[in-house]
């Protein structure tokens, strides 16, 4: 496994605005927590199958009927909004 | 005799002899709240005057012989990160330290529903990463045993509070051993249940493949009540299961594997010592006790910090100050989402979200969380084949004692390896439980964990309540009563 990252890039990525102090900081930790994750490259695996599950029980996962229940009103659900108006999330412009 | 130190089903027979209003006790656990919170910091927000007159319903039901439910009138701390609803969930994060939530989790439902009262919404790591609960963006919370010493993470809070008594038991979640390791570290009962037979719906996501609703507790008879009223299958969380139960022996018919892999080198001879005190008593009983092999558990650090921050970079990409929340401003909607996320999460929470950014990320995606998925599957399957040989699995809750604040918070991988033992039950989805067993020469507690197959909860509870009166473990914090 290779341990090169750009922590520019990934912070991008992410969505985090990071201090220079921070890119210092937090480049070291995962450097340090990839290269012992790097055991597993070590791993003989007896199945080469590469399933995505989200489920340790192996349930599968059921669609629901299309059927209207009770939930939040539209009030409460945004009651939490930093900013609203007329009943919707206000955000800064997407283009300056 | 001091009804703080009680068992549920105790206290429910005072309560229903009227030897004891449920008013007095929930003045007496604040009483022991008074005592206590200045000084281990358990509780975010304690709900006195809110439920006083629920305590008195609970008094009148008692009085009229009205009442149906162990858990009417009993005091239960709730972690703050299960929605409590026209309560702040903060999820002791700066981002969500504002936030009041307009739902009820369903535990939280199926609780009120038992009349239980709620003592406050407790301290943890933010958003459950962690495991010393000095994540923290509002501060830390101490052993209740010793203050200079950590009370184990993420549920945190939950343990500080039922050890000093300032609630009678308590609700955390655990996604690698932060129900059981704060448990062991303050001598009491946690219990993760099986994956999915406690729905997860009204519990802010950390990572929804390992996360697990449970009781942190004084007996094992109290996580019993708890477990049994909070589960069950629900339509709002679509990897919730019925709880249909298999039935394993407990008695000593039953065979027990001792985890060679946590046995060995990093587990304190403490610890293994715990361990080896309960074989004893259990061959002293007639079970029949072998050593049992798992390799891959050597690996599960690596596999969880792939998948569990995997997890969480998604989970908490819904933090982006739009719809609840902080949000920092900025000249663009991007800006002010970077500038958000930047304030609002603390260091550790900001070192999961990108790692898991990272091994998700274009060209690296196989190499890590495909890996690390490939080699969950293949724990899952040697769990499954250790089971056809034995009934439970026995192993220390954590390396070693409780450490002391600030040891290792310079060094995350460090604490990290502090999950060793608790973190494949997570991946595997089994039910796990830490019984506490003794103390350390420091006068800290120790715990051994038992795991059994999925869906046996209620086996592996019967079996923990033997080991639980075979050791007799009486210990209990001294100065909060």
């Amino acid at each position: 496994m290779s341990n090169e990252f750009n922590i520019k890039n990934i912070a991008k990525l992410a969505s985090i605005n990071l201090s220079e102090q921070e890119q210092d900081s937090l480049s070291n930790d995962l450097s340090i927590i990839l290269e012992h994750v790097n055991a597993l490259s070590d791993l003989k695996l007896n199945s080469q199958q590469q399933e995505i599950f989200i489920h340790p029980l192996e349930k599968e996962l059921e669609l629901q009927e299309d059927e209207v229940v009770e939930s939040l009103t539209h009030d409460e659900a945004i009651s939490n909004a930093p900013e609203s108006k007329d009943g919707k999330f206000v955000v800064p412009p997407s283009m300056e | 005799m001091d009804a703080s130190n009680l068992s549920i089903r105790e206290i429910n027979s005072l309560f229903t002899k009227k030897e004891l209003k449920p008013s007095e006790l929930y003045s007496k656990v604040f009483e022991n709240a008074a005592n206590s919170e200045a000084a281990l910091h358990a509780h975010l927000t304690l709900f006195e005057e809110e439920n006083i007159k629920k305590a008195a319903e609970s008094d009148k039901r008692f009085s009229n012989g009205e009442s149906a439910s162990l858990l009417d009138g009993i005091p239960i701390a709730i972690k703050d990160n299960i929605n409590i609803k026209n309560y702040k969930t903060t999820c002791s994060s700066k981002m969500l330290s504002n936030y009041t939530s307009p739902y009820d989790a369903t535990v939280i439902e199926k609780l009120k529903e038992q009349n239980t009262l709620f003592t406050g919404k407790t301290n943890l790591d933010e958003f459950a990463m962690g495991s010393s609960t000095e994540n923290s963006a509002f501060g830390l919370t101490k052993n209740p045993w010793n203050t200079d010493y950590v009370p184990g993470g993420s549920s945190g809070g939950s343990a500080a509070s039922v050890g000093a008594r300032s609630s009678i038991a308590a609700l955390g979640s655990d996604t690698g051993g932060s129900i059981r390791q704060p448990a062991s570290f303050c001598g009491l009962v946690g219990f993760k249940p099986t994956y999915g037979t406690v729905s997860r719906f009204g519990l802010v996501a950390f990572a929804s493949s390992l996360d697990q609703i449970g009781p942190i507790t004084k007996t094992v008879d109290d996580s019993r009540i708890i477990f049994s009223s909070i589960s069950g299958e629900d339509s709002r969380d679509a990897t919730s299961v019925i709880n249909n139960q298999l039935n394993i022996p407990s008695d000593n018919t039953a065979t027990i594997g001792v985890i060679k892999e946590l046995m060995e080198d990093g587990i304190s001879d403490e610890a293994k010592n715990e361990v080896n005190k309960v074989v004893e008593i259990l061959k002293s009983k007639g079970y029949k006790v072998k050593e049992i092999s798992i390799p891959i558990i050597k690996l599960s650090i690596s596999i969880y910090y792939l998948i569990a921050p995997a997890e969480c970079s998604a989970n908490l990409a819904r933090f982006d100050g739009v719809r609840y929340g902080l949000r920092v401003d900025g000249n663009t909607s991007y800006e002010m989402m970077e500038n958000t996320r930047a304030e609002g999460f603390g260091a550790e929470v900001k070192r999961r979200i990108l790692l898991g950014t990272y091994a998700l990320s274009a060209g690296y995606y196989d190499e890590y969380y495909g890996k690390a998925l490939q080699a969950r599957k293949e724990m899952i399957d040697e769990f499954a084949k250790t089971f056809k040989d034995v009934d439970y699995l026995i192993s220390p809750t954590t390396p070693t004692q409780a450490f002391k604040s600030g040891e290792k918070t310079s060094n995350p991988l460090e604490m990290y390896m502090s999950d060793l033992c608790t973190i494949p039950a997570n991946l595997a989805g089994l039910p796990a439980i830490s019984i506490p067993t003794g103390l350390s020469k420091d006068e800290l507690p120790l715990g051994v964990q038992i795991m059994s197959k999925p869906l046996s909860d209620n086996s592996l509870l019967d079996f923990s309540e033997i080991i639980e009166n075979e050791v007799q473990f009486d210990g209990q914090p001294k100065g909060w009563l």
